[in-house]
């Protein structure tokens, strides 16, 4: 990209050959004599300053605008794993989390600080999670979920593949490990409406998850990985499953849980009313729930911004660096003392 | 068969060392593979629970046995990182190759020789890049450097010299000291006949008459035409008689007296019978009959030929003909002023290269010669010690010359031998003569070509020694051989000493002449290290009467004791064995036969054509192949370390970052055309330029481009960029993209990390070019535009098979967001930078000679190439442009049928039957081993 800008010199396409041989077009006589006109860049102090100023000029900006629209996303984070366990488990969370026998109620209040506002998008944050883990990722069957029952080759599912004999719908350990935490949000005793539709990629909830697939002898082995799911509703209908099952690249992930539709104002108080079903305990994964605004870049996270700005600052110094010492110690273009059997006969 | 050896397969240093390279690439993969098995039995535990790492789970991820895991993991991660293994490196490179052979070599027009009418032939595919690195040329002479065709050139009679021609080294001197050579052009009426390329109009068509003294000039030419041993044949008239000679440069003095009008056309067993013209009316000539007494032959000891000759008015006279110091010492005291002057000419003529040869006469009485011709007679008839009885009584009557003058005779060069080879050892090639000839032929080839002048010491290494000749002498064979030993071991060590000194401390140069006999004992192992050290010191060195065996055992002492590469170029049979012994065999095709041919691995028709091969073809050939490889290596290594960064990220699972047709495809079609491109276009400064400036080979010899060093920084940004590749599009993704604050999933940053990576491995490319066709701008936006466009396709359906829908849509996901377009713009630049920067400054501060070449010729580059390329349009007549199409034709290549009657043993077959013997020749058995060998070749 760079290199083009540095073309010196094309040949002109119009070279006169006196004789050229028959059967060869002129072309190829060119090419057999390796004489094709090309062009030959040469980066030159000149065109190294000139890429890095342009290069720079086109990054500071890019980076501040980025800066901005992520600056202006409004984002609250509450870390909730710990602070749900009562006082009693905390040294033995798992004992806790695996005895269905206690409630898994928990109430946490959220401070707004900044005018939010809506839609509000509602994510969950899960750490140490190894979503992209191999066993994990292939333990899925993308032809049942669109087919369902019909469809049998469910290998690759193993080991949630049947439970008593027969399928299970959907398989996989993907499945099996859905997230079932839960948040209500209320706010002034009345409780705020969350949208948990639309929250998965329209081509997944199309194409992926059939429409007359229902969930079938799901969660019912001895050991349950995580959320049940509605058997009357078709998996097409069941998004936060399609959420989950879109993996995430990293073991640190967000996942979307629903959108707010009303404004949150400055100063308000939200108390949040958490299910707090999900283990994350075992493998000491944290748990963080996330509200937050979006706007045409997405959500808040500068690391785009920065790197554009770093880069352009980092170009134009750079340039200014190298102006300085091109004009300082220049190096003359095409000095011929400096070729080496030039330069032994300057010493000898 | 002594002199021929089994063929051997040949392979490039350069592939040789790219062994190395994938070697390393393997253990890199060990190591990866090994820290990712490591870490995969480190991190599978049972607490994560959502693995299902139940009891019963598969020994890959089962907890309870961690080594079991590691060691699975391993296979698994080889699979997973096979991609550092360029595999299709050497398919590439093997296109290359043969594209660079078939369209290039074979087909340039700078070594389209027309009037053999032979193009240039590549016959393997193998060693284009070596062409690029070789240091040592050995040389055959005759046929190679000379045309074996003798004239006479220059004379000098009576102390004045004459003959206006000018040799190919006065030329290249004149050139060298920038003065400009009042050629004369010669007369409308010049002859020119084989052997004789002499104009002067002072003597030329009688007018040697008019000179100040022609008596003299009567002896001159009478000499010349006497005193030898040639046989007239056919026809006694001066157009079509034709003269055998023993040698060509007797044939060539004949030639030369006949057209000074001393035209020998008759011998009988005493007489030679000459019709000179009158010596005082121009136009007359006449039929005269001279008495041949004796004649005392040329040996190598006795240096000189001589017959006594009685003129028809009864006058006696000896005519002497021989080497300059042995004329010298037999001289009468009188007339100093002609033996200065002739002296001068002589060493005139030798630094010019050309052969001479002193003329004497002596006028005898009667009885002196009487005297003498008794011993003569006895001697003759003598049994024991004929020969050196005879150089006695030889020594007795050849005293007391009168010094004639000299001649000079060009052993012809092949057209632009001295230039090519001066350009050659510029170029920091050193230039080997290895010749079956006598010593003072072989350095006087070696002073026409340039490569000994008067300025170099020489160092000789001769069995033609008093010491050894009276061993020889005596003639047992076990003193002989200790005699030569010893001679050749204090030789050595004396040159080596003089070496050592005269090169540190005069910092002069060096040429080492050494003979085959002094050569056999020299290659022997005792001594092979001071016969290396000491001709690695020297700038030429010249073998003479060397068999085929010995070229070939120098050639492998270079080839494997110094571990240069090294050329070897003949024409004839006796070269074959040097022209497999070498790193690259180069044939002259078109005279002597095809046997040297058919052994070599490349074919030009002229000498003065390596010029091209090595400095155009071999340099660029080259720098493409060490682009070529570094760039492969460059991105297999990219591609893989972004999916090695991500191992971190998974467990250790060997989860695979990119999906399977990605990997699989990224090599085969993502980025697989534009570096063939390079591999054939790139040109860093042009085919004139490179031979201006022949000092740029050198960097092929030092292995500039292919150095650890350059891998090095390949391997460098290779890791910069691949994290640059991980961390930048994995930190970006982790929240929403747009303003419906939908999460990407796995599929969606890999897709995105892959664009990077296609985008900014093809532009890496276009920085590494020097030269940008656009045919380069083709491949790389076409490569580019193939990803998409499978990309678009593949996203975009569902396929029927069972396949796990990984990437279903997420290109048309990635699309929709700003993310995408931000990091494609952001992510190439930043990658690139690093790359940038070093380019930048590699050039501004540490630029490599040919980018200053390059800027030297900055706007004059392609007018250059214009001109050359029009020079190269014009110097073919249509005729010849015919003939060149012709010979680019498709020709029918000739197999072998089986059919045994043109078997190189039929002239001895015939002569057996005849009841002659004709021993077979030795060149025979090595015809047919490089025919085998040239089908292997073909088969490849």
């Amino acid at each position: 990209m760079e290199m083009e800008a540095g073309c010196t010199s094309a040949s002109s396409g119009g070279t006169q050959v006196h004789y050229h041989p028959p059967l060869q077009s002129r072309a190829f006589y060119k090419f057999t004599q390796q004489n094709l006109p090309a062009c030959r860049p040469q980066l030159t102090p000149a065109w190294v300053i000139a890429i890095f100023l342009v290069t720079g000029v086109l990054f500071i900006p890019i980076g501040l605008v980025c800066l901005r629209a992520s600056e202006s996303v409004v984002e609250i984070v509450e870390r909730y794993d710990v602070e749900c366990v009562p006082e009693t488990y905390r040294s033995n969370k798992v004992a806790y989390i695996k005895n269905s026998l206690i409630t898994k109620k928990c109430d946490r209040l959220i401070k707004v600080q900044k005018h939010m506002k809506a839609p509000i998008y509602v994510y969950y944050e899960l750490d140490n999670y190894y979503q992209n883990h191999r066993r994990y990722v292939k333990s899925r069957c993308d032809k049942q979920l669109l087919h369902g029952l019909e469809y049998k080759h469910t290998s690759s599912c193993k080991p949630e593949e049947y439970n008593g004999g027969l399928p299970i719908v959907p398989c996989g350990l993907v499945a099996w490990s859905l997230f079932n935490d839960s948040y209500t949000f209320v706010r002034e005793t009345v409780e705020m409406k969350v949208n948990r539709k639309n929250i998965a990629w329209v081509s997944d909830q199309q194409h992926k998850f059939g429409r007359n697939v229902y969930p079938f002898n799901f969660q019912n082995g001895s050991l349950i990985g995580g959320g049940n799911l509605d058997p009357d509703v078709p998996l097409s209908e069941q998004e936060d499953l399609i959420v989950w099952m879109r993996t995430a690249a990293l073991p640190k992930f967000r996942k979307l849980y629903g959108v707010i539709e009303e404004d949150l104002v400055a100063d308000d108080s939200l108390e949040v009313h958490i299910l707090n079903n999900y283990n994350t305990y075992s493998f000491g994964g944290k748990k963080k729930l996330i509200l937050t605004t979006q706007n045409w870049l997405g959500g808040k996270n500068s690391f785009l911004g920065i790197a554009c700005m770093v880069t352009g600052i980092i170009c134009v110094f750079l340039a200014i660096a190298f102006a300085l010492l091109h004009v300082k110690f220049p190096r003359p273009q095409g000095d011929p003392t400096l070729l080496y059997w030039n330069m032994k006969n300057n010493i000898s | 068969m002594m002199n021929s050896m089994s063929v051997p397969s040949k392979r490039s240093t350069l592939e040789r060392k790219l062994d190395k390279l994938i070697l390393t690439l393997f253990g890199g993969l060990f190591f990866m593979c090994l820290i990712g098995a490591i870490g995969s039995g480190v991190f599978i535990n049972r607490k994560y629970y959502y693995l299902g790492l139940f009891e019963d789970v598969e020994q890959q991820f089962n907890p309870s046995n961690r080594f079991v895991v590691s060691i699975l993991t391993m296979f698994t991660l080889i699979t997973l990182y096979s991609t550092i293994i360029p595999i299709s490196l050497y398919v590439s490179i093997e296109m290359i190759k043969f594209i660079q052979c078939a369209q290039f070599i074979n087909k340039d027009l700078r070594m389209y020789h027309a009037e053999t009418n032979t193009p240039a032939l590549a016959r393997t595919s193998n060693l284009n890049e070596e062409l690029g690195q070789v240091e040592y040329i050995f040389s055959d002479k005759t046929g190679t450097l000379t045309r074996n065709l003798m004239e006479f050139f220059k004379c000098s009679i009576g102390g004045v010299s004459y003959g206006v021609g000018i040799t190919e080294i006065e030329r290249g001197q004149a050139q060298r000291e920038g003065r400009a050579l009042n050629e004369i052009q010669k007369s409308d009426t010049v002859v020119y006949e084989k052997g004789f390329n002499f104009d002067d109009d002072r003597i030329m068509r009688g007018a040697w008459r008019n000179e100040r003294d022609p008596e003299i000039f009567k002896e001159f030419f009478r000499c010349l035409a006497l005193c030898h041993t040639v046989l007239p044949e056919g026809d006694e008239s001066p157009e079509k008689i034709v003269y055998q000679a023993a040698s060509p440069d007797e044939a060539a003095l004949v030639t030369a007296a006949k057209h000074f009008g001393f035209f020998f056309y008759r011998r009988t067993p005493t007489t030679v019978q000459l019709r000179e013209s009158h010596v005082e009316k121009m136009g007359n000539i006449q039929d005269v009959s001279y008495e041949i007494l004796n004649v005392l032959e040329f040996n190598s000891t006795r240096k000189r030929q001589s017959v006594v000759c009685r003129y028809p008015n009864g006058r006696l006279v000896l005519y002497c003909k021989g080497a300059d110091n042995v004329i010298y010492e037999r001289l009468a005291g009188t007339n100093q002023d002609i033996k200065r002057l002739t002296r001068e000419h002589l060493e005139q003529f030798g630094s010019s290269g050309l052969r001479t040869l002193c003329l004497a006469y002596r006028d005898l009485t009667i009885d002196t010669y009487e005297n003498w011709n008794e011993k003569f007679v006895q001697a003759k008839s003598s049994l024991r010690d004929r020969e050196k009885k005879l150089d006695e009584v030889a020594e007795m009557i050849e005293k007391d010359l009168i010094l004639i003058g000299s001649t000079a005779i060009e052993d012809k060069l092949q057209e632009g031998v001295p230039d090519c080879i001066d350009t050659l050892s510029r170029a920091g090639i050193k230039i080997w003569v290895l010749t079956g000839d006598k010593m003072e032929t072989a350095i006087n080839i070696a002073y026409a070509c340039n490569l000994i002048n008067n300025d170099m010491k020489q160092l000789i290494i001769t069995s033609e020694t008093d010491a050894i000749r009276e061993a020889e002498e005596k003639g047992d064979p076990v003193e002989i051989s200790r005699v030569i030993r010893d001679s050749v071991s204090h030789d050595l060590k004396r040159c080596l000493e003089e070496a050592q000194q005269d090169l540190h401390i005069f910092g002069q140069k060096l040429a080492l002449v050494i003979d085959g006999k002094c050569l056999m004992y020299a290659l022997d192992p005792s001594f092979r290290v001071d016969l290396l050290k000491l001709s690695l010191n020297c700038s030429s060195v010249v073998c003479c009467r060397v068999s085929p065996l010995q070229k070939a055992q120098v050639t492998s002492l270079v080839k494997k004791g110094a571990r240069r590469i090294t050329l070897s170029i003949g024409d004839g049979a006796n070269d074959v064995s040097m022209i497999q012994a070498a790193h690259v065999g180069v044939g002259i095709s078109g005279l002597e036969g095809m046997q040297a041919v058919m052994a070599s691995d490349f074919a030009i028709a002229q000498f003065r054509f390596l010029k091209d091969l090595l400095l155009v073809h071999g340099r660029w050939s080259y720098i493409r192949l060490c682009k070529v490889i570094t760039y492969f290596f460059y991105k297999n290594l990219t591609f893989t370390l972004t999916q090695f960064w991500f191992t971190f990220h998974t467990g250790f699972s060997g989860q695979r970052f990119y999906d399977d047709w990605f990997q699989s495809l990224y090599n085969v079609i993502f980025t697989a055309l534009p570096v063939i491109i390079l591999g054939l276009f790139d040109k860093d400064v042009s085919a004139s330029l490179a031979k201006k400036y022949p000092q740029l080979y050198k960097e092929g010899i030092r292995n500039t481009y292919f150095k650890w060093a350059v891998v090095g920084v390949w391997a460098f940004f290779a890791f910069y960029q691949s994290l640059i590749f991980y961390y930048f599009t994995t930190t970006a993704s982790e929240n929403g993209h747009n303003s419906s604050g939908k999460i990407f999933g796995l599929w969606d940053v890999s897709t995105m990390a892959f664009t990077c990576v296609v985008i900014t491995v093809n532009l890496r490319l276009l920085m590494a070019c020097n030269s940008i066709t656009r045919w380069h701008h083709l491949s790389i936006s076409g490569s580019i535009l193939a990803w998409f466009v499978f990309i678009f396709i593949y996203s975009g359906v569902m396929t029927p098979n069972d396949r796990q829908e990984n990437v279903y849509f997420t290109i048309y996901v990635l699309m929709s967001t700003f993310y995408f377009y931000l990091t494609l713009l952001l992510v190439p630049i930043v990658a690139l930078f690093g790359d940038f920067l070093y380019l930048g400054l590699q050039r501004w501060f540490f630029p490599y000679n040919y980018q200053i070449v390059q800027e030297i010729h900055r706007d004059e580059v392609d007018s250059i190439s214009r001109t050359e390329f029009l020079e190269i349009g014009n110097h073919l007549t249509p005729d010849e442009a015919r003939s060149y199409a012709i010979a680019q034709l498709p020709r029918e290549k000739s197999k072998h049928t089986g059919f045994a009657f043109d078997s190189p043993g039929y002239e001895s077959f015939f002569a057996s039957q005849a009841g002659v013997y004709v021993p077979q020749k030795a060149w025979d058995v090595a015809r047919r081993a490089s025919v085998r060998s040239s089908k292997r070749t073909s088969q490849r």
